[in-house]
């Protein structure tokens, strides 16, 4: 077992003591993330890749990327923690992917027993967390070993498959969805040209000559973004919140909750590793199946414990999943994971087959660091429980100048020029006024990051063949990924017009 | 005629796609050693972005107004705060970090909620200056901190 020797060396990686504080303070930021109705994972990740960037800059460049990245993916995955306190207790979910918790999980507060539901949630996710992980630890060597073989057309394929199925499950007009898509793609090619050392849609300008910064679009598309709109629409959830009694299940809930966390787990880990299918639509699958399986399905929705258990194990289980496309690949399935490819391009370590020999300690320390960071927010969440549900309380009104605030410092301290500021801002409006009228936003990210892979490998393939665009179908995989592609964008249109309801993710 | 924002943003994006296709008609064609030369990404994208614009312009056809009327939006506060905040972008570097962020802190909490000034003063304070000190004195970092003539 090739795969346990190099995941005992993660830990050796990850158990350096900053590195626990690191993923320490990752959970624990991730929670309060979910918490926060507002603030969802993708800018709560985007926010605190400046900070880490300024934190980790003393290490040598492997080591900060392995540092930064675990407790950026800790922001993430704790932030699937987090989202269900607010569902339960306060009937709003703290991000997309929680919102079937609130169903069940706010009639059970209601009911007294707000402990019970918060402590299956947390027990739930990290029996998910941990069956995600053992999954991304047995396929990791066999997918990025295939992965290996492909060409310049394969990979190229592969991306578009992976754009157009963000596309086709984006928001509610696919239209708007791959017109993100293209802009982010467009936006990509600002620069200096990676192939040929021309420069494009620079006009002179020294801020441009290295493409727009990806971390300054995605701060002020999805941090600004939400502050703007949070200013804008008064949106104060004063609701009153249940108070905390009891926090340990009984027997019986936790006999009741077994087999849907299982089910949950699974269902939410292979959803997590589609393409453009994340935690909400995990969440919500499961929710339904669970309903579909259970004797009294009349329960559901008055606070049956199955409807917390399910749903908060499987966005966990897919947000482990997603990881895997990422890591293996190098394609990003949802909006927070391109945003934590963008951070790893950052440091100059590229996603990929490549990533588990180029740079070991980053994919296994990484790894080894959701392990360990899966422990301590069960810790942190079954006692804390009462500490985080006080930071709902927090007032929007300090909390929002600060992060427009923390975001400038963030841009500014990495990228230092003022142009960056001023980007920044323009993004924040634009995110806010796209996102309100239904353009959904992770697909420009997607572009963003992927745009320079896309093109190069196209125009790689291009060269072998001189020119002739028939190498895209000539290639046996590379024809597969692109039907595929089409299916993803075709199959929600068929059904659209036979009048069924597609379930979208929110979320991205 | 009042248009909706999905026939402005398509307008807008039909614009700028046709900026990019012209634009990158500039770009000197072939590359060394390569028939695809830099300009042909960009000019493929350009259409595709003008071709869904176009898509999205018929799928709204007759609508003209945004269909939710989502209350009043507060878009005083949000001005005020924003202007604040590009303010706060283009004088960072001429007047420090310390000064610009307590200004732009206290000024972004009495537009959130007025009064309880000592308040809103101690934790703007505590911040600009916290942030300041951690960053440069802890970590090394480079950060304009007061005005050149201090």
């Amino acid at each position: 077992m090739e795969a346990l020797h190099f995941l005992g060396d993660g830990f050796s990686i990850a158990l350096q003591w900053h590195n626990i504080a690191f993923a320490f303070f990752g959970v624990l930021i991730g929670t309060a993330v979910g918490v926060l109705p507002g603030i969802g994972p993708m800018s709560g990740v985007a926010l605190l890749i400046p900070v880490t960037a300024t934190i980790t800059s003393g290490l040598d460049p492997q080591s900060a990327a392995a540092s930064s990245i675990i407790l950026l993916a800790g922001v993430y995955y704790g932030a699937m923690y987090g989202g269900s306190t607010t569902s339960i207790l306060l009937n709003t979910p703290g991000e997309s992917s929680s919102v079937v918790t609130v169903l069940d999980g706010y009639q059970m507060a209601k009911k007294g027993r707000a402990g019970a539901a918060l402590s299956i949630a947390a027990i739930g996710s990290f029996v998910a967390g941990i069956v995600s992980l053992i999954g991304l630890v047995l396929l990791a060597e066999p997918l990025s070993n295939i992965a290996l073989e492909f060409g310049p057309a394969e990979y190229f394929s592969l991306m578009l498959l992976g754009l157009c199925a963000v596309s086709g499950l984006a928001g509610s007009s696919m239209t708007k969805a791959l017109m993100m898509t293209v802009v982010g793609l467009l936006m990509a090619t600002i620069g200096i040209d990676s192939v040929s050392g021309v420069s494009r849609f620079t006009y002179d300008n020294p801020n441009l000559y290295s493409g727009l910064e990806f971390l300054t679009i995605a701060v002020g598309l999805f941090a600004l973004g939400e502050v703007f709109k949070t200013i804008l629409e008064k949106d104060n959830g004063d609701g009153d919140i249940i108070k905390v009694k009891k926090i340990l299940p009984t027997k019986q809930d936790l006999k009741d909750s077994a087999a849907p966390i299982t089910r949950g787990s699974l269902l939410g880990f292979f959803i997590g590793v589609l393409p453009g299918a994340g935690a909400t639509l995990a969440s919500f699958f499961s929710y339904i199946m669970e309903k579909k399986i259970s004797k009294d399905p009349k329960k559901f929705g008055q606070g049956a414990i199955e409807g917390v258990a399910a749903p908060e194990s499987a966005n966990n289980a897919a947000s482990g999943g997603a990881l895997i496309p990422l890591l293996t690949l190098g394609i990003p399935g949802s909006g927070t994971t391109a945003i934590l490819m963008g951070a790893l391009i950052m440091y100059d370590v590229q996603p990929g087959p490549l990533l588990f020999d180029d740079h070991p300690e980053v994919a296994w320390g990484l790894i080894a660091s959701m392990f360990i960071g899966n422990v301590m927010l069960l810790v942190l969440n079954m006692p804390l429980v009462k500490v985080f549900s006080k930071i709902i309380e927090t007032p929007k009104k300090y909390l929002l100048p600060i992060i427009i605030a923390i975001s400038i410092f963030g841009v500014y301290a990495v990228q230092n020029t003022m142009f960056d500021l001023l980007l920044l801002l323009a993004c924040g409006a634009a995110g806010y006024f796209l996102a309100k009228h239904d353009f959904p936003l992770a697909p420009l990210v997607l572009g963003l990051v992927l745009g320079p892979m896309i093109e190069n490998n196209m125009r790689r393939a291009l060269t072998g063949s001189d020119g002739d665009f028939m190498i895209f179908l000539q290639s046996p995989i590379s024809l597969i990924f692109l039907i595929f592609a089409l299916l993803w964008i075709l199959i929600p249109v068929v059904l659209k017009m036979r009048g069924k309801n597609v379930i979208t993710n929110e979320e991205g | 005629m009042a248009f909706s924002f999905d026939r402005y943003a398509a307008i807008i994006f039909i614009v700028i796609g046709a900026c990019f296709i012209f634009e990158s008609r500039k770009i000197s064609e072939t590359a060394y050693g390569s028939n695809v030369g830099p300009d042909i990404f960009p000019m493929g994208l350009g259409i595709l972005l003008i071709l869904l614009s176009l898509r999205l312009l018929f799928e709204t056809r007759g609508t003209s107004q945004d269909k939710a009327a989502t209350g009043a939006l507060d878009y005083k506060k949000f001005i005020i705060i924003f202007a604040a905040a590009i303010l706060y972008a283009l004088f960072l570097e001429k007047l420090g970090y310390v000064i610009t962020t307590f200004v732009f802190l206290t000024i972004g909490f009495q537009v959130m909620e007025k009064g309880k000034w000592l308040k809103s003063l101690v934790i703007a304070g505590g911040f600009s200056f916290g942030i300041y000190y951690v960053f440069v004195k802890v970590l090394d970092g480079t950060l304009p901190g007061f005005p050149v003539f201090f």
